[in-house]
């Protein structure tokens, strides 16, 4: 910290690096709970649940030293979210092709996806985004499945 | 020195044949590309192609990979100097000077400057792999589990204490990747744990759709609504041509930078991004006119450049000799030779000669093809960056698709690369490092399997971490790196590394 500036000067709330920490620690119980039914073994020969049990006690307490050091971190309210929503809707597209994908194919569901990015969420005109969606889809269909052999879904129409 | 240079002929013989050329100039090529494009870094690059090399020849396989990663290294230059985009992040430190040299109308000597230093760099460290790696595979052939016990530990800790921002961060990281890698069938006992009934997910979390997810994807989410790329500088090949002041101050931060980014590369970590700050902050430190530096100075060009060419030869050391990665980018690498039924280790070397010195040959020959591709076609690789970067990433996340499921043909993939795309979107967000993740999921099971092992072969014993030397020095290396790291958390003093810019 700036020793320049003065306490009161120093705002107030909650800090990034405290609920980080909070979020690890409950990873770590969350692990803890879950690995409950694999057998510990002994300090001897330990048993497929101790490596994992260890490995959440490591990350409890690695989540509560953050907690603790976490005062100088940026405050939670400052870090900026701005292209979060841009971010979730480009999650859900990809979702939304991961479910596709083996159901119409590879090559009907990039050009679905693309249609959708380039002209939805990024308005382009409809005759660029059609020959781009089109474009990358047919081309990476013949670079990858025709020339290197790597096997692409196809949709039960054949395309 | 005859058995070297007897098995680098060898090597030639295998690197020179007309498709093995081929695949390592292609790969240049492609490497260059990614390392240009911002949100394509060289392990997305690699992540993306593997599945393309499964139906290749071993050698060819490595060849066209490795050519990918260091091409990167040379390309991620280019638009740091002329437009202040680090291609890929070991670029970051050349933004600096490198800019501000393109600011000043010497945008020329300074893509010259990087691009000789990583020449030079790359082949003073592929000659440093080839006497190293075989003296190193002769040494670990001594090595059994609690040697591997302790290797993995050490290696853990020194990311952890290498890579850049918060340690306390760094560990957690990496504990985290520790417990993705206990996901599927364990070795010892054959019990499945944490799979909930997805059979995919048996053989465990891929090092694939975990890269690509938190590297590839988590940059596009970053990324994706940023404004328009600046235009960029094209310099024609006659001003590339450096002063010979430029080339007298070049020559020290290149020796020097292609000596640490080497140490440094053998070491766990994201070496060749360490490595340029580092080199950066040793020149400037070094330096009778620090005050230069971030205004154009041609050694925060030359040190780092020649450094991260260094670090990513030197990160093949451990890799070729042990078996054992030191960061995502060489565990995809192990994982592309795995395919093809080749076992990674200290008998790599004498079972698979051909394999070995073939590659070694190729990089020396991929240097080459990088410093004559890159200078003279400068201009026409910038072209690329005229695409804009809304046309650009839709179709990046199209191949981010695309190569996670051709690794195994299963959707589960790119769901755990979706998910590890919104992780490390988040991760970012709260300035956590990304790369100990994806290194603590590959070294996971190794490490559970040589602890139980070694407890095993002592009757459970925990004195057999204790009673052999290679062991013990490692530990206690790694009980020197804890005692560091904790000086700074208990006397509120600074380490080193604030003074290199990878403190927080």
């Amino acid at each position: 910290m700036d020793e320049s500036v003065s306490p009161t000067a120093v705002q107030r709330g909650l800090r990034g690096d405290h609920v980080a920490g909070l979020v690890l620690v409950a990873i770590a119980a969350f692990v803890a709970w879950e690995n409950r039914v694999y057998p510990l073994g002994s300090m001897a020969a330990p048993g497929p649940g101790s490596v994992p049990l260890l490995l959440a006690a490591i990350l409890g307490g690695l989540g509560l030293l953050i907690i603790l050091r976490g005062s100088g971190s940026p405050l939670l309210n400052s870090i900026d979210w701005s292209e979060g929503r841009r971010g979730l809707v480009l999650l859900a597209v990809c979702a939304a092709a991961t479910f596709a994908l083996e159901r119409i194919g590879y090559r009907l569901t990039m050009i679905a996806v693309l249609v959708f990015i380039l002209g939805v969420v990024e308005r382009k005109k409809p005759l660029a985004t059609a020959s781009v969606a089109l474009g990358f889809a047919l081309i990476s269909y013949y670079l990858f499945a025709t020339l290197l052999k790597v096997q692409l879904p196809r949709s039960p129409w054949g395309v | 020195m005859d058995g070297v240079f007897g098995n680098l002929m060898l090597g030639f013989s295998v690197a020179l044949q007309p498709s093995v050329l081929a695949y390592a100039f292609a790969g240049c090529v492609i490497g260059t590309l990614v390392g240009m494009l911002p949100g394509l870094g060289p392990l997305a690059g690699i992540s993306l192609l593997l599945p393309a090399t499964f139906g290749l020849d071993p050698i060819v396989a490595i060849v066209l990979l490795a050519g990918v990663y260091y091409g990167a290294m040379y390309g991620g230059s280019t638009t740091s100097i002329l437009m202040r985009i680090p291609g890929e992040a070991a670029s970051v430190m050349t933004c600096i000077d490198g800019y501000a040299m393109t600011q000043r109308g010497r945008a020329g000597p300074a893509l010259a400057i990087a691009a000789i230093g990583s020449f030079v760099a790359g082949t003073l460290s592929v000659i440093a792999l080839m006497f190293l790696a075989p003296t190193l595979a002769s040494f670990a052939l001594r090595f059994g589990p609690p040697e591997y016990t302790a290797l993995l530990t050490m290696g853990l800790l020194v990311l952890s204490y290498m890579s850049g921002g918060s340690m306390l961060k760094t560990l957690a990281m990496a504990t985290v990747g520790l417990l993705f890698g206990m996901i599927g069938i364990d070795a010892m006992s054959g019990y499945t744990r944490f799979s909930y009934g997805q059979t995919e997910l048996a053989d465990g979390v891929g090092i694939v759709p975990v890269a690509v997810g938190l590297f590839g994807l988590s940059e596009i989410l970053m990324t994706a609504g940023q404004a328009a790329t600046p235009p960029a500088q094209r310099p024609t090949l006659r001003q590339l041509i450096p002063s010979m002041e430029e080339m007298r101050l070049s020559v020290g931060p290149i020796a020097r930078g292609s000596f640490i980014g080497f140490l440094i590369g053998i070491i766990p970590g994201a070496a060749h991004i360490i490595s340029s700050f580092v080199s950066y902050g040793i020149e400037r430190r070094m330096s009778a006119h620090p005050e230069r530096f971030g205004k154009g100075a041609i050694e925060g060009v030359a040190g780092p450049e020649s450094a991260n060419n260094a670090a990513a030869t030197g990160a093949f050391v451990p890799m070729l000799a042990l078996g054992v990665p030191t960061g995502p980018i060489t565990a995809v690498m192990l994982a592309a030779i795995m395919v093809h039924g080749i076992a990674p280790g200290p008998m790599l070397i004498t079972e698979q000669p051909q394999l070995f010195w073939g590659f070694v040959a190729s990089m020396y020959v991929g240097n080459v093809v990088l410093l004559v591709l890159n200078l003279p076609l400068v201009g026409l690789f910038v072209n690329l960056l005229r695409i804009p970067y809304s046309y650009l990433y839709p179709a990046i996340l199209c191949f981010c698709v695309l190569g996670v499921y051709s690794v195994s043909n299963s959707v589960v993939d790119i769901w755990i690369m979706l998910a590890m795309g919104g992780l490390g979107y988040v991760l970012r967000k709260f300035q956590f490092d990304l790369a100990p993740v994806a290194l603590g999921l590959v070294l996971s099971p190794m490490l559970e399997l040589s602890v139980r092992q070694s407890l095993a072969m002592s009757g459970g014993s925990y004195g057999i971490f204790f009673d052999r030397p290679i062991a013990i020095t490692m530990f206690g290396a790694a009980a020197v790196l804890i005692l560091l790291a904790l000086k700074p958390l208990l006397f509120k003093s600074k380490d080193w590394r604030s003074g290199v810019g990878l403190d927080e």
